[in-house]
Order: structure tokens, then sequence, then C-alpha cells
């Protein structure tokens, strides 16, 4: 009895156990379900990361970055949820099972989630990481999405370029898209009386001689200037861009097959940037990272940021108000008063996950995402930026300060973040800048370290 | 017919043994020795997303090669040869200085040292940060208002600051839990073996190594084993404070590996240095079980 009792027992524990372990995907925090037929629909696929479709319901999964803006105090997600529930009232026979991710840790759940054969069917990001999952033949081709009557909407090569892997392919549909820009304290300025080293009329374009005299105002007024941030990863691309930006340099070729960084306008911007450190013009960001860059501006701690964009300038504007700083939104400055910027774009991709129900009704949700009469339009504005779509028109009607980004789409530069091995190019950047601002390497050695890394880095990637 | 009948009962106990350790030998294999074997294996293959090619030891040599790879052993072994000891002897020094004290100070000093453990490490990092932090942190503000500094510093940015950033929090996130062995440890050395040394004319320090250091041997060898291992897998530490910068002066393997695997989609190349981590703890735990080991005895 006492033996059969502890069989019992011992089998009672591991089916418990193996229950517990099970269901993962139910437990998880971050899952919302959408609706309460999401739910239940959710429960006959046991944690598997990617339902299947079955009978007459296709039950797909969207992973959504945290990139729509939430109403005041409503948690990630709350929005994403609203446009499942009006998706799903229109076409009854598919269910969206939504799942926010965030961009810290968002990134490694992808890539784990891919080797588990457990990733999403749709996610929405941006080109940079979805054209390598398309380049590694995770994606599935939305060719079909890019009519010819689409395409002339949105009449923006370069945009369009960047939504293509190498095989010529569309693998990323795009929603908004928007320049990154820098942005200065108007109250730092004016107490330092630099207000005339800037430029607040039209495109407010300005020369990388106006910038040096700003920061000798700001630096003798005892402001502090921005940080050069070179940790982590994220928001590399303002600073890569304000580097190109000062003495015309180029990140790649106009081709984007090579990277140029090494150029002269790139080492003289290095080495203009090590001795405005060493000045204390700019602060070392060997300890920040780009959100921490744009704290430091938002808090009035730095009279300027190098990391802007319209839908930062969205999520902070609460902050700045409390601050009382007004930040004005700039482009680079650029030597000959012309800047060449980098640009996001939003958008969405389609997993391969070897099922056509579920890619065929991951398309139609992108579809009514993007192009829906009343969701696509309000989607692009939860964003905080520009539709991609010239037909939806202007939907920041009478905001000033949104005509000035629109207008900076003019000065979009090459795209290159498309190019093979780009991931593993951005590995090698801050440490380079890292490099360069702690006196390990001179500038030119330590660009030329970094351009032969990363054009290998597109050899590892063929 | 006796014999035969032992040993029935013999076996059947065994099986019940077997059906017991069942569930966790289950979990064990799959989730930790099936793993274990597939690092090794695909330690031998140009594994990435697109797909997996034999390529034999490259990864290895490539490894050997990689200079990044080369500083991040050197980090990571700077910080277990400066964690281990200190966390050691730290944690020997607050034990013997509480464990005679009044219950309610004992559980205070507990507390206070296995506060930074219980804690997520991401609450205590976001502490560190603040501390850290070169504009507004409380240590610059600190030591400028004592005139130690003039400038501020960034302890996390600047290579010769920011791998002691790192090993100071490793101490304080690493010293609670041999602080409450310790504790425990020494409660339990024989009273009459102290009294009896004492009635011999030994003085505090004969008292300690000759009757108490070695009651606390196996005690300390597992806390040097565990440390050690822990500070060979530092990890969150450094990808929430400082991502191996600056030009990778607090990289360590861990960290390294995970940016091939999670960066650069290189899984093959993450898992070889996974293999070649695992080896040099084996191997540094080993020595220290000979060291150690030996002289366990009650």
């Amino acid at each position: 009895m006492k033996k059969i009792l502890s069989l019992g027992l011992t089998a009672a524990l591991l089916v418990t156990t193996l229950a517990g372990c099970g269901g993962g995907e139910q437990s998880s925090s971050e899952t919302t379900a959408a609706s309460a037929g999401t739910s239940a629909a959710a429960e006959s696929n046991d944690g598997a990361g990617a339902p299947a479709s079955s009978g007459d319901t296709v039950e797909i999964t969207w992973w959504a970055f945290p990139t729509f803006a939430q109403d005041a105090d409503q948690p990630a997600g709350t929005y994403e949820a609203e446009i499942v529930a009006a998706f799903e009232t229109k076409n009854p026979d598919i269910k969206v099972k939504l799942e926010t991710i965030d961009f810290t840790s968002g990134p490694e759940k992808i890539t784990a989630a891919i080797e588990a054969g457990t990733v999403c069917d749709v996610l929405f990001d941006a080109p940079g990481r979805i054209i390598s999952y398309a380049q590694n033949g995770k994606l599935v081709k939305l060719d079909d999405m890019f009519t010819d009557e689409y395409i002339k909407d949105v009449d923006n090569e370069a945009l369009l370029n960047s939504c293509k892997s190498d095989d010529g392919s569309y693998y990323m549909y795009p929603i908004s898209t928007a320049a990154f820009c820098m942005a200065v304290s108007r109250q730092a300025l004016e107490a330092a009386d630099a207000m005339d080293c800037i430029n607040t009329e039209g495109d407010r374009t300005w020369t990388t001689a106006q910038f040096e005299e700003m920061l000798k105002k700001l630096s003798d007024a005892g402001f502090n200037g921005a940080t050069v941030y070179c940790s982590g990863q994220g928001g590399d691309q303002g600073i890569r861009a304000f580097v190109t930006n000062l003495y015309d340099s180029q990140v790649t070729n106009d081709e984007v097959t090579e990277y140029t960084l090494n150029d002269e306008g790139g080492i003289k911007a290095l080495t203009k940037i090590k001795e405005w450190v060493d000045a204390g013009y700019m602060l070392n960001g060997s300890a920040y990272n780009g959100g921490e860059d744009v704290d430091q501006f938002v808090a009035g701690n730095t009279a300027f940021t190098t990391l802007w964009s319209p839908g930062l300038a969205s999520q902070r504007a609460e902050t700045l108000k409390e601050n009382e700083i007004e930040a004005i939104a700039l482009p680079f400055p650029s030597e000959d008063g012309t800047p060449e910027l980098e640009y996001l774009v939003n958008g969405f991709c389609v997993f391969d996950n070897g099922d056509a129900a579920r890619a065929e009704a991951s398309k139609k949700f992108i579809d009514f995402l993007c192009n829906d009469e009343e969701w696509g339009p309000k989607n692009v504005v939860r964003t905080s930026v520009f539709p991609v779509r010239q037909t939806m028109g202007d939907l920041y009607s009478g905001d000033a300060e949104m005509q000035f980004y629109a207008n900076l789409t003019k000065y979009y530069s090459p795209y290159y973040n498309t190019i093979k091995g780009f991931a593993e190019m951005r590995t090698y950047w801050f440490p380079m800048l890292q490099a360069v601002l702690n006196g390990d390497s001179t500038p030119e050695d330590a660009v030329n370290d970094f351009v032969s890394k990363a054009n290998q880095s597109i050899a590892n990637a063929q | 017919m006796k014999h035969s009948k032992i040993n029935k009962i013999r076996m059947r106990e065994t099986l019940v043994s077997y059906a017991f350790l069942a569930p966790a030998l289950f979990f064990f294999c799959i989730f930790v020795l099936l793993p274990m074997i597939m690092g090794v294996v695909t330690s031998f293959f140009r594994y990435n997303m697109k797909g997996m090619t034999f390529i034999g030891l490259d990864n290895y040599i490539n490894m050997f090669k990689d200079e990044v790879w080369q500083k991040s052993l050197v980090n990571t072994l700077i910080l277990v040869v400066g964690s281990v000891p200190i966390t050691v002897l730290f944690a020997l020094f607050v034990a013997a200085m509480t464990y005679e004290k009044n219950p309610f100070t004992r559980s205070f000093f507990r507390c206070v040292f296995f506060l930074p453990v219980v804690t997520g490490t991401v609450a205590v990092t976001v502490v560190w940060k603040w501390i850290y932090d070169p504009l507004n942190g409380i240590l610059n503000w600190l030591l400028k208002s004592m005139n130690i500094i003039e400038k501020n510093i960034m302890w996390t940015g600047d290579k010769k600051f920011a791998l002691w950033a790192i090993l100071i929090i490793l101490i304080t996130t690493s010293v609670g839990q041999p602080v409450i062995l310790y504790i425990a440890s020494l409660g339990n050395v024989p009273k009459d073996y102290v009294e009896a040394a004492q009635v011999d004319g030994a003085n505090d320090f004969q008292v300690f190594w000759q009757i108490k250091w070695p009651s606390l041997l196996p005690t300390t060898l597992y806390i040097v084993v565990i440390t050690t291992i822990n500070s060979f897998q530092c990890f969150s530490l450094i990808q929430l404070l400082t991502s191996g910068g600056p030009n990778y002066r607090t990289t360590t393997i861990m960290y390294y590996l995970y940016e091939n695997a999670f960066k650069r989609f290189e899984y093959g190349y993450a898992n070889a240095m996974g293999v070649v981590l695992a080896l040099i703890i084996g191997l540094i735990s080993f020595v220290q079980f000979k060291a150690l080991g030996s002289d366990v005895e009650y």
C-alpha cells in the first residue's frame, strides 16, 4: 500500500510539474488577450508560440514593440488591443493574439523564438531587423501587397528599397516614416545668448561652424553639451548621423555596398568630436545609451541632444513641460548647411511559419493596420510620424512643428540599415566611439578598424 | 532463500528510489543535459539563422585568435580573482563579528547583507546606475563634498574605473549568501572545543585558526566554488550597466557569448565559448576541491 502510494505521489508530482511547464504562453505577463474570443482560441494551442489554423477560424500572433503611443496612463498594448478588436469584428474568421515586447529584451526573444520555431506571425518593427530576418529566409514575401497603385502612392524609391531584401522582394510593409534629428533647449540657448547660432526659420538647417559656436557659448555659460552617447546599442543611428553630417561624410557609399566612414570627413568629424569632449563642450558618453542621453536633455542636465524625432518629442512632451524646457528640433549641422538625415520606417513583416492560411491572414491583418480607411490614418498618428502613403494627406494639419518634421524627408540619405551584416556592424560602432573618446585609438585608426570590421561583416553575412 | 528475499527488497527499494528521482532526472536531462550536449555538438558548426555547416574546430581556433575574446577572458579572470577572496574574507569577517551577537543584531546584519541577493538584479543595477551616474550620481557628489575629487568621474564609462565599478557591485551581490552560511557554520562549531582550547591557554587567533577554521572548511569550499562559478558567469550586471564598454573593458566571456548569439546570430561560435567557459570553470572547481576538500574532516 505504501509503495503504491509512493508511486502514485511520484506520478502526481511528475504530472503536475509537466503541467506547470506547459502553457507558458498563456501565463506570460506580457500577453494581452485582445478579446474573449482570442483567449478561447488560444487555449487550443497549448503555448506553442505560433497558433495553428483550424477549421474556419485562423489564429495569428502579433508581436508589437511599443511604437504606438498609448492614451495617458494606459499600459502598453492597450491601443493595439483596440485595433485587434476592430479587425476581428470586420474579420470574424481571423483571431489575433497580441503580445507586446520591449526594445530591451524583445530582439533576443524574437531570435530565440525563431530558433525554437515559436515565433509570431506578424511583427511590428523596422527594416534593420526585419530585413536581416528576410536575408536569413525567415519571412514571407509581401510582393503581392506592393501593387502598382501602392508604389505610386508611396512614390519614394529609397523608402521602398528599405523594405526589400537583396533578392529584390519586399518583406516589410511600411506604415509611417520620419527623419531622425537633434534638439536644443531654448531656455539654455537664451541663457547662453546662443540663439543666434541656430536657424529657426524654414527647414532650420545650419552649419558645423554655427554648431561649434553654440557649443562654446553654452560651455562659457556653464551648460553641459550633449553626451556623445555610446553605451548599449539603441539610438546608434542618431549619433552616427551626427558624425557623418559634421563634415559631409557617409556611412556607406551611395550603392550601399561598402562602408566608407573612414573618408576624410569621417576622420575629421571624429577628431573634432574628441576635441569637443576634451574641451568639455560635449560629454564623454561612454556610460550613456541613447535613451539616457534623451533623459538628461529632458531633465535639463544637458542643453541639447543628438537623438530626437517627432515620436520622442511626443513621448517626452510631458517631462519637458514639467521641467519648463522648450525643445527646438533641428536637423544635424553640416559643413555646407545641407544635412543628410537618417530616418526611421515603421512597418510590418510576416514570419514564415509554414502555414499558408496564417500567412494570408497575416497579410490581411497588415493591410487593415495600414490601409483601413478609419484605422490606417489613426495608426499612423499613433506612431507620431508621417504616413508613407501620400493619399493619406496631412494628418497633422495646422501643426507647424509637425510640418517642420515633414519637410525633413527631402534630406533623406541612402538607407543602409538593410545592408548585409548590419546587425554585426552595429556591435562595432559604439566600441569604436568609446575607443576614440577614451583615447585608446586615434580617430583615424579607430574608424579604419571599424570600417574594416564592418566591411568584413558584409562578407560574413553572404 | 533468505538472501534472495533481501535482494528482492533491495531491488524494490532501488526502484522506488529511482521512481522518486525520475521527475528531477527527467527535467535535468531535458533542460540541462540535452542543451549541454547540443551546445557541444553545435560548437563544431557554423551555425546561424541560415543553418548549420560543419567546420570542425574552426570556431575554437577563431575564438582563441579573437582579440575581444582574449580581452573578455582577462576581464573575467580579473573579476573572479578580485571577487572570490574578498567575498570569502569579508563574509567570514562579518560572520565572525556578528554570530555571537543577540538574535536581533544577528538578524539585522543577515538582512542587510542578504538584501542585495534577494533583490532582483535589475533593481540592484538601476540603483547602482544612479550611484555611478557621472552627472547626478551620489558617489561623485559625496566624493566632491569631501574634497576627494574635483571633477565628476564617469565610473562605468572610464577605462580606468569601469571594471572596478563592476567588481564592487559583484562583491556586494555575492557576499550575502556566504555571510548567512558562515554565521550558521560558526554557530555549529562545538563550544566544548573552544572552551577546552581557551582553558589550555590558546589566544583568540589560535582558537580561530586551530579550532574554528577547520570546522569552517566545508562551508568555505562551498562558498569558494559557488562564488567562483557566479563570478565566471557575470552577465546581467554587464548587460545592464556597461554593455561591455568602454571599448570592451568590461566585456566578460558570458557577455561576449551573448553578443555573438543574440546580436550577431553566430550561435555556433557562441556555443564554442560556452564550452570553453564550462571547461575553465570545471578545471578551476576541480583544483579548488583538491586544495580545500582534502582537509575537510569531522
